[in-house]
């Protein structure tokens, strides 16, 4: 599916014009129809699972579970606590911006649900340009938001069409008031170009680390640490920016770090490749694959799996792997240590996750940072953000209400 | 005799063998490869790190020459050292030399069966830096002694770092007059930038006239299909397409893949195009999980067993993809993530800069 510029335009018009009747509606209600549409993607995603699968190149089963973890979050309650954390803290008398246009991209093919969740329960009506590589699941969400209620439905649709494409891009943006832009640097660069005097709202590319403090890796604890990070790791074959490419381990001499990543991958990676099996791994990232694992074991320690891999090395010498389940594991002796090797990646960090006896000194680390753009979160959310989370530093709700 | 030696005398003796016109057992190069691994695991601890998988020794990632020196000998035996070219990464490939007789060797031989199966000498046209002007450039060190063993006369069209186009067109004009065949040598790139220099001007070069281009473009600049760039010159110097080959070659290794249509087109039977690999090198697309061979002609990553690796590492893994064709390799390119490298980009560099 290719739409052009004038179909574009149509689109555009109508979303704009549907966020009155939008509006009209309470709080309450829009997030009642949304956690309903939510509701009903769960229960249809099950058949699309083949269809999500090829186009993602995730395996069914890591569909499966990507779409329902990512639908349970949106449910009533949790709409109505978000609706009210921003009413806490927004200026008197703010108001919904009149459109939002979106552009996604494509190797989370569950981004859209809080990208066009959240604009909608906070009335501001939403455009969406899918990316290319994956339609199914934004057209599945807009079906089920039309199915839900008409007001609802009618505030959001959903075009597709090559990126780079100036006029279409300039159609895509002409009506918003603000746009959301998930990708890489040169892809927001680009729409940077094209919003003019609009906000843009950018995600762009990130990396994100786990912490697992002394106690993380002890018994009674240790099981529980290497099942969730094991589920972060795995999730959606670490591709996105929410997945761990380091875990900090806090480790009293290497052999104990290497216990511990002997451990995650006999424990924790090995049986979850048999729940959420790892997708079909693209030719290329193979190719970088098999520089990155080499280089690994010559300059530390490798433990190498049928669908992943583990670098212990130190963190003086860390090099960035090509996700799908590769990761490094660096021994630290403390906390201070491990934000001292991440200090050097910035703003391009993007979330913590750390185990329940280190998430709080984690947290305020992060805070003290600046700009405090990355959170911290516990292990085994990291790919699972709440409705609420923030993103790249700032509330989800951030550009949609103005004064 | 010291290991080293009698090593070195297995791989000399594996190549005269096959320049005698004998056939090389594949089961002894295997062997000579086991050898060669063991010896090099010994005596460079990086190398010695890696850990076997399956049957085969381990193979050395190509990244790996941009972190670390790679070599069996002292520093202070080098006799030459190689560089990639790259600009994204301040860490360049580099291939230390103690001894240059192996690499001599086996691209002499390789040329002589895939390039020059027909001629003893040959007129030589370079796209391509002097050694001089590129000390540190395999492809220019390749291209010095390709003159020197092969060369009727010589002339490098690149002075002081630009392709000189009227050297070029000089030479052409001049082998054109005169009938007789000539070879131009040189990176793609630099074909791609006579092509944007010499506008209408066509030549009809004599039967027997051939080229061989080299590298990549690296995302560097302009890039041209492979099949259009093959189509573009054989249009621009009159050259039939089979008289157009790529040479596969690395900083990393010692010997160099040749596409097979020149050979073929000589002394039959034609296939279709694909890279010969010399019978003292194994070139095998791996599967990046397992590192094992794939099946038939599915598409791997490339492993490369290079004998003439001897004060390196004898077993290489690319970053590029590969998939077997006939009794050969087809490379689909590099790895969109992996570090850009190869003697195309410091032709480009200079071009850039001109």
């Amino acid at each position: 599916m290719t739409d052009d510029a004038l179909t574009i335009r149509g689109r555009a018009t109508a979303v704009l014009n549907a966020g009155r009747a939008l509006r009209t509606a309470s709080t309450a209600e829009r997030a009642q129809w949304l956690a309903e549409a939510a509701e009903a993607v769960k229960r249809h995603a099950g058949q699309a699972g083949p269809k999500l699968s090829k186009a993602t190149g995730l395996s069914v089963p890591m569909v499966d579970w990507a779409g329902r973890t990512t639908l349970d979050t949106i449910r009533e309650d949790t709409l109505l606590a978000l609706a009210r954390a921003a009413d806490a803290v927004s200026e008197p008398l703010s108001a919904p911006i009149a459109m939002l246009a979106v552009v996604l991209a494509g190797n989370v093919f569950t981004a859209p649900v809080r990208g066009i969740v959240v604009p909608l329960l906070f009335g501001v009506p939403v455009l969406v340009k899918a990316s290319s590589k994956e339609l199914t699941f934004p057209a599945m969400l807009r079906d089920a938001l039309r199915r839900s209620h008409d007001n609802l439905g009618a505030a959001l649709d959903v075009v597709a069409f090559p990126g780079g494409d100036v006029e279409r891009e300039t159609a895509l943006v002409e009506r918003a008031e603000a746009v959301s832009v998930y990708g890489s640097d040169e892809t927001i660069a680009a729409m940077a170009s094209r919003v003019g005097p609009r906000s843009i709202i950018p995600h762009g590319h990130g990396v994100s680390v786990a912490y697992c403090g002394a106690e993380a890796l002890s018994d009674p604890q240790r099981s529980n640490t290497i099942a969730n990070l094991a589920l972060d790791i795995c999730a959606y074959d670490q591709r996105g920016c929410l997945s761990p490419q380091l875990v900090f381990v806090e480790a009293v001499t290497e052999r104990s770090a290497m216990d511990f990543a002997v451990c995650l991958a006999q424990e924790g990676l090995d049986p979850m490749n048999r729940t959420l099996p790892r997708g079909p791994l693209p030719a290329s990232i193979g190719a970088e694959q098999g520089q990155w694992r080499g280089v690994a074991e010559v300059e530390g320690t490798l433990i190498r799996g049928d669908s992943y891999g583990l670098a212990i090395r130190s963190a003086q010498a860390i090099r960035w792997s090509p996700g799908y389940r590769n990761v490094t594991i660096v021994p630290v002796r403390s906390i201070d240590e491990a934000f001292d090797a991440i200090e050097p990646i910035g703003a391009s960090l993007k979330c913590v996750g750390a185990d329940p006896a280190s998430i709080s000194n984690v947290r305020a680390r992060l805070d003290k940072r600046r700009p405090p753009r990355a959170y911290a979160c516990s292990l085994g959310s990291m790919q699972t953000p709440a409705v609420d989370a923030p993103a790249d530093g700032f509330p989800i709700w951030h550009e949609l209400l103005r004064a | 005799m010291s290991r080293r030696s009698d090593l070195k005398h297995r791989i000399e003796a594996m190549i005269a063998h096959f320049q005698s016109g004998g056939e090389v057992d594949p089961a002894l190069r295997d062997v000579l490869i086991e050898d060669l691994a063991t010896w090099q695991a010994g005596r460079i601890p990086e190398y010695g790190r890696l850990q076997r998988q399956g049957h085969w020794p381990a193979a050395l990632p190509t990244d790996v020459f941009r972190f670390r020196r790679i070599a069996a000998h002292a520093e202070e035996d080098d006799v030459r050292v190689f560089l990639s070219s790259g600009t994204t990464s301040s860490e360049r490939s580099v291939h230390a030399y103690g001894d240059l007789s192996l690499y001599d060797l086996a691209a002499r031989a390789a040329a002589q069966r895939m390039l020059f199966p027909d001629v003893g000498q040959i007129r030589l046209l370079m796209l391509a830096p002097h050694e001089k002007e590129a000390p540190d450039s395999s492809l220019e060190y390749m291209l010095a002694r390709f003159a020197e063993w092969f060369g009727a006369e010589c002339t490098w069209a690149w002075r002081h770092g630009a392709l000189d186009l009227d050297r070029l067109t000089a030479v052409l004009s001049r082998a054109e007059s005169a009938g007789e065949p000539i070879a131009l040598l040189g990176t793609s790139f630099a074909f791609v930038h006579a092509e944007d220099g010499l506008g209408q001007r066509r030549f009809k070069l004599a039967p027997g006239s051939r080229v061989m281009q080299t590298g990549g473009y690296k995302g560097r600049s302009r890039e041209v299909d492979s099949d259009v760039l093959l189509q573009a010159i054989s249009d621009r110097y009159g050259i039939a397409a089979p008289f157009i080959i790529n040479e596969f070659g690395a900083t990393e290794l010692s010997s160099q893949l040749y596409e097979t249509t020149l050979r073929e087109a000589i002394r039959g039977p034609a296939g279709r195009r694909r890279l010969w690999v010399p019978p003292w090198v194994r070139a095998t697309p791996v599967d990046p999980d397992t590192l094992q061979p794939v099946e038939s002609d599915k598409v791997g990553i490339l492993r490369i067993d290079d004998t003439a690796n001897l004060d390196s590492v004898c077993c290489i893994q690319t970053a590029d993809l590969a998939k077997r064709v006939e009794d050969g390799i087809v490379v689909l390119g590099r790895a969109p993530g992996a570090i850009p490298r190869g003697c195309s980009l410091a032709a480009d560099q200079a071009l850039g800069a001109r």
